[in-house]
């Protein structure tokens, strides 16, 4: 079964929501909503807007992606 | 994170390998005008259930059938339904299982009874750009090499490689790291992973006739060129080692035990 190309982008929480998502902006100037993504979904870090993040998009919506990286857990 | 299979990993990972190699001849064969996709789906089930094992892909993200059947313009993830398949039709079918807990994933596209010169020819370069890309599974090379030789080979051949779905790293889980796109992008050339003995990918080109956009229907999975031209999908679970590559999903590697089931 074939895998969608997911897009790594960078990005900076501006807020965040309840259930652990966030509204994250990345460098072209878009926001989207950002969500925990794979095991970092069962204990998210909670992450304050200005922290970094780096989100892995599926090309077929880029209203929102996953976050794969933040800059509070290195 | 990139996860090497050792000796033992690869004891229970080649069985549920060569069970979908199997299956997909068997499917495969079984093929014929008049039959519904339903049909082909549920036939697969019972082969997949023969050899004691579970199809990976139902329930995957909620997905509803056993295998992948696409058709023509369909380029993977084809749900199984009322559609019944025609001479002249070219279906590409997706295999995974799950055996042992480690997963086996396959493809390959046939046509139904006979097809038009055009499609022979897209199944033939879609299948040779596969082992054009399995002959860079070398250790010590890097994954843009087979990204390289699947889209040199497809592309010299006038035909066009699929962006948004790529292969992957594969083994208690279905879809692992690395990515292994069937194109090169230029920012993933510079750090593109190193290939190492002990990695184990599905190598998957999907190569339409047409141009390469594709969009996904309202169903939530089947995946169509956007300019509705032809599309074929192959693909093997390739083992990276010290030296040549190993197809795991050959389909002949099925060990006799299971065999004589």
């Amino acid at each position: 079964m074939a895998r969608e190309d997911a897009i790594e982008v960078e990005g900076a929480v501006v807020e965040a929501l309840p259930h652990a998502l966030y509204r994250v902006a990345l460098a072209n100037g878009h926001r989207v909503l950002a969500h925990w993504k794979g095991k970092a979904r069962r204990n998210p870090v909670p992450l304050e807007p200005g922290d970094r993040v780096k989100l892995e998009m599926s090309p077929f919506d880029l209203s929102k992606g996953g976050i794969v990286w933040n800059e509070k857990e290195i | 994170m990139i996860i090497l299979k050792n000796e033992r990993d690869l004891e229970a990972m080649r069985p549920a390998c060569a069970i979908a190699g199997s299956v997909l001849d068997e499917v495969a064969a079984w093929i014929k005008p008049g039959v519904t996709t339903k049909e082909v789906d549920s036939f697969a089930a019972s082969r997949i259930k023969h050899y004691g094992a579970k199809s990976a892909f139902l329930g995957y993200r909620k997905y509803p059938c056993q295998i992948c059947i696409s058709a023509n313009d369909q380029v993977v993830h084809g749900l199984a339904g009322a559609r019944r398949l025609e001479f002249g039709d070219i279906v590409s079918l997706d295999i995974g299982v799950v055996y042992n807990g480690f997963i086996g994933d396959t493809a390959r596209t046939v046509a139904v009874g006979g097809c038009s010169v055009i499609a022979q020819r897209l199944m033939d370069v879609t299948e040779k750009s596969l082992q054009e890309g399995i002959a860079q599974a070398v250790s010590g090379n890097r994954v843009v090499d087979i990204s390289r030789a699947i889209q040199n080979y497809v592309e010299g051949n006038g035909f066009s490689v699929v962006r948004e779905f790529v292969g992957h790293g594969v083994g208690r889980s279905m879809h692992e790291e690395p990515q292994v796109p069937n194109f090169v992008d230029k920012k993933d050339e510079k750090k593109s992973e190193k290939l190492r003995p002990g990695m184990t990918l599905a190598i998957e080109p999907m190569v339409n006739t047409g141009l390469p956009g594709v969009k996904i229907l309202n169903d939530g999975w089947t995946v169509v060129t956007q300019d509705g031209s032809l599309s074929a999908h192959f693909e093997h679970t390739v083992l990276i080692t010290e030296s040549e590559p190993e197809i795991l999903t050959w389909p002949a590697r099925m060990p006799s035990k299971l065999k004589a089931q």
